[in-house]
């Protein structure tokens, strides 16, 4: 077991290295950079102190060195927008993004497990009417339906159209900030977990339509145990493996989601900044950012191991021996 | 009796009517100044309330005379004061912290009273000590001042000295024409709070968006509270401004200002459609605008017409030759009359229909209808023509020789080119799209590249381009103000960037006269040279100017006390006389 979450550590350090030193190396090389940002007619020597003070006078290698051996510190650098640490901002939003994502990853497990169960498990119109939900909503990208919420959201105001809190909250006391922020979660939230949703509820009826034919499942049925208690059980605990191995790449997806998701629905979460810094070539904040949604990426693979390990009898047997 | 009862009800109809027609006539400019002035000095409104604005960027820095993007230039404006205003409505310098001044008759040497009584948010005085000190940050190269180019008048800084505690005298190194507006630019700036930064070399740091905002103290309407990077930037009362209506009521009207981060502007206005926000920072969208419109039916906003925009898309070639290395193309794009013939080809009352929605009027020149000042209507026109673009087509040797529908000259090169702009934006796709029908018509093709913005600029800036379209910022309304773009040294001089020497005798004619009209005091005498130099310009149209958009700036019905103005922010420029119901 040990050997094991080592293996997964060391996998997971190589990725953040090798996403931020890429994100990094691959702003470098796009059109444009950070100077843009002073306008079309900006003084030369005012864009020469800011190329300076990014490193852009050094070329790509000595500024990746550089920046590698202050990331070592856990100094990722100063961001050309925020004019501030690029630390600091990547905690706080990665905070937020960790609120929506796992909003958005409850929403979608208590969705997609049990709807995919019962598409997977039975025919009829209910199973047919559970598919074709899934596929509009595998069909529609997170911008439209963030959108969509948006304009709903605006046009009824059942629900705030957008941020994390609202003015209200500016003097408000925890209990009533935490209210808030349950007020502004369900848009971007539903919003990112809807295609999850729909993945999950896709292959847990393909495993649950596999895994009632298992022998085992046959032989409970045999025993006579009722079809219900032997798909839940006996078939789903089985079905899950295929489950749990998707889990990481789900983190992933409401990671590169939420890019989108909390930009037009104004989150202030690690997508949002991503894509702020993109936009302006804020260089060490993009590679901040990439190396922060490694570790999002890592954690989501280790959780998935993890899982099949606690659920999958033939994982541990594997392991242990 | 019924038929004469029906007459009167007809008579009283059209006469109400009428005059229902004559009250919609007068807009706001027929509603004249006084109204506006009442306006401006926040008379009738409610104390109390707050508004939330959204702002699509976050704040580089709290320090005005650092950083000068735009949330950092609100911040400002909503926390700090200057010494002298320039009100963005009407264009007049209107006293501020200063409340009167004298002009010395060497025309270099202002004397400026400060207004008595005034403090610093924190309750320090407000003294000549602060404005020197400000200047003297200004000046301070380890401060890299935005502002320093901009009060360094032929090389040299204006020097300010403060006799007593009210008083400060500047002396310009030469006269300037624009004299005091220079300082509109100059956010003065606590003594008490920064002279130790500016000891250390740190005073480009102080005053980061990392400070606690309890550190930053002004002179101005707002006090900062809070700032959540990223989300909001909140702002209270300032209970020690200084500013009163003119009914004596204390201002600003309002309790707290919130400015949420909303960096998308779809969203921004579904925000401000469902009443989730007040105000935004910027005019609306030509695209926007029925939406905005039919909001207003419902009650829900209020849309203003701000007027003709001060800013216009500009079609320029690139004029500098070593770009073109041996691109025989340049035999015909460097002379003024391929340009005047394109002039001539495009029908600017259709451009405005096609590319703004109807919301545009034609311009010949840089300076548009919406820079009142300095806007010259006798410009060099070039009505709509396009036999006579083929004309002078022909007469510098470029037509349609093969008769594939393109223009070329005797060695058969074609007038062909590709044009860049920048991505994702609306009207500049339908601008590029409309220009490449107009000038077909006239055997000119042109092929649109939209790039990212940051690439556009990186191939400006190293003339690695054929043609633009694109909208260049003017940095000042004051022609004074806007030299870079005018002289043909100016990093703002885009066909041609920061040339040595005036390349062609026509740029050093406008490089004179514009240095004339810098230096001259008398207005009258001034706006003659500009407009010699605008005519000159428009007669060799080294970027060529088609229409300017008619701005509209929608806010929230409940918002009152709105002083709109052409240049951003539309609103929160006074926001000290904001009100709400």
């Amino acid at each position: 077991m040990i050997r094991f979450l080592a293996r997964r550590l060391i996998f997971a350090l190589l990725l953040v290295v090798t996403v931020s030193s890429g994100a990094l190396f691959l702003t470098r090389l796009a059109p444009g950079d950070v100077t843009s940002n002073l306008g079309a007619f900006a003084r030369p020597e005012e864009v020469a102190r800011m190329r300076a003070r990014f490193d852009l006078d050094r070329s790509a290698a000595a500024q990746w060195g550089g920046w590698a051996l202050r990331a070592i510190r856990f100094d990722f650098g100063d961001s050309f927008l925020y004019n501030r640490p690029v630390g600091g901002l990547i905690q706080r939003a990665a905070g937020n993004t960790a609120v929506l994502a796992v909003a958005a990853l409850s929403l979608a497990t208590l969705l997609g497990i049990p709807l995919g169960i019962i598409s997977g498990s039975r025919r009829g119109f209910a199973p047919a009417l559970i598919r074709g939900a899934s596929l509009v909503c595998l069909s529609i990208p997170p911008l439209l339906t963030s959108l969509l919420l948006v304009f709903v959201a605006s046009r009824t105001g059942w629900l705030p159209a957008g941020g994390m809190t609202s003015v209200s909250a500016v003097d408000a006391g925890w209990p009533s900030w935490v209210l808030d922020v349950a007020r502004h979660l369900p848009l971007p939230a539903v919003a990112l977990a809807l295609p999850i949703a729909a993945t999950f509820e896709r292959l847990q009826a393909q495993s649950m339509t596999e895994t009632i034919h298992q022998p085992f499942v046959i032989a409970a049925l045999a025993r006579g145990v009722t079809w219900d208690r032997a798909v839940i059980g006996h078939a789903w605990r089985a079905s899950l493996r295929s489950m749990c191995a998707i889990y990481g790449l789900a983190i992933g997806a409401l990671l590169s989601g939420s890019f989108v998701v909390e930009y037009v629905t104004a989150w202030p979460g690690l997508g949002r900044l991503m894509f702020e810094a993109l936009r302006a070539r804020d260089i060490y904040l993009v590679a901040g950012c990439a190396a922060m949604g490694g570790v999002f990426l890592a954690i989501g693979s280790v959780t998935a191991d993890l899982l099949l390990f606690a659920a999958d009898p033939r994982v541990r047997e594997g392991q242990t021996t | 009796m019924k038929a004469r009862l029906l007459g009167i009800a007809v008579t009283a109809a059209i006469l109400l009517a009428g005059f229902a027609f004559w009250r919609s006539t007068i807009g706001p400019e027929s509603a004249g100044a006084p109204a506006l002035a009442r306006r401006s000095l926040g008379e009738g409104g409610r104390r109390g309330g707050q508004i939330v604005g959204s702002i699509r960027a976050v704040p580089r820095s709290f320090n005005g005379i650092v950083a000068r993007e735009q949330t950092t230039v609100l911040l400002s404006l909503l926390t700090q004061g200057r010494l002298v205003r320039v009100n963005r409505s009407t264009f007049d310098l209107e006293p501020w912290l200063a409340e009167r001044w004298n002009a010395a008759p060497d025309g270099r040497t202002y004397t400026l009273h400060l207004r008595p009584g005034v403090t610093w948010s924190d309750g320090t005085p407000f003294t000549s000590a602060d404005v020197t000190f400000t200047l003297q940050a200004v000046f301070d190269p380890k401060s890299e001042s935005v502002v320093a180019n901009q009060l360094t008048l032929a090389g040299k800084p204006i020097v300010a000295t403060a006799p007593d505690a009210e008083t400060v005298v500047l002396t310009y190194p030469v006269t300037s024409g624009p004299g005091l507006r220079l300082l509109d630019a100059l956010v003065i700036l606590p003594k008490h709070k920064l002279e130790g930064a500016l000891a250390a070399g740190t005073f480009l740091n102080a005053w980061n968006s990392a400070t606690p905002p309890s550190e930053i103290v002004g002179t101005g309407p707002f006090v900062l509270r809070e700032y959540v990077p990223g989300q909001r930037i909140v702002l209270d009362r300032n209970p020690r401004y200084w500013r009163k209506a003119a009914d004596g009521t204390q201002l600003p009207y309002l309790d707290r200002l919130v400015l949420q981060v909303v960096p998308d502007q779809d969203a921004e206005l579904l925000r401000l459609q469902s009443g989730d926000t007040d105000m935004t920072m910027s005019e609306l969208r030509p695209d926007d605008y029925v939406a905005a419109r039919r909001a207003e039916d419902q009650g829900k906003l209020k849309v203003v017409e701000l007027g003709v925009g001060t800013d216009a898309d500009a079609f320029w070639f690139c004029l500098k030759p070593e770009a073109w290395k041996k691109d025989p193309r340049f035999a015909f794009v460097s002379k003024p009359e391929f340009r005047q013939a394109i002039s001539y080809a495009v029908d600017r009352e259709a451009f405005a229909e096609n590319v703004f929605l109807g919301a545009a009027v034609p311009i010949w020149g840089p300076v548009t209808p919406g820079n009142r000042v300095w806007f010259w209507a006798s410009v060099p026109r070039y009505t709509h023509d396009v036999n006579k673009a083929k004309e002078i087509l022909k007469g510098i040797g470029l037509e349609d020789r093969n008769g594939n529908g393109v223009v070329e000259d005797a060695q058969g090169h074609e007038a062909r080119f590709t044009v860049i702009t920048q991505q994702g934006i609306g009207w500049y796709d339908r601008g590029t799209t409309e220009l490449r029908n107009q000038l077909a018509k006239a055997g000119i093709a042109i092929e649109a590249a939209p790039i990212d913005n940051g690439a556009l600029i990186k191939r400006l800036l190293s003339s690695d381009y054929e043609a633009i379209y694109y909208r260049p910022l003017s940095s000042d309304l004051d022609p004074a103000g806007n030299m870079d773009f005018w002289m043909s040294s100016g990093s703002g001089h885009f066909w041609n960037l920061e040339e040595k020497t005036p390349a062609t005798a026509w740029e050093a004619r406008i490089d004179a006269l514009m240095a004339e009209q810098a230096s001259t005091i008398d207005p009258g005498t001034r706006k003659a040279i500009f407009n010699d130099a605008q005519k000159i310009f428009a007669e060799n149209l080294p970027a060529l100017y088609f229409v300017a958009p008619r701005i509209y700036y929608a806010h929230n019905a409940r918002v009152q006390g709105v002083v709109p103005s052409v240049q951003r922010p539309p609103a929160l420029w006074s926001a000290d006389t904001i009100s709400v119901r």
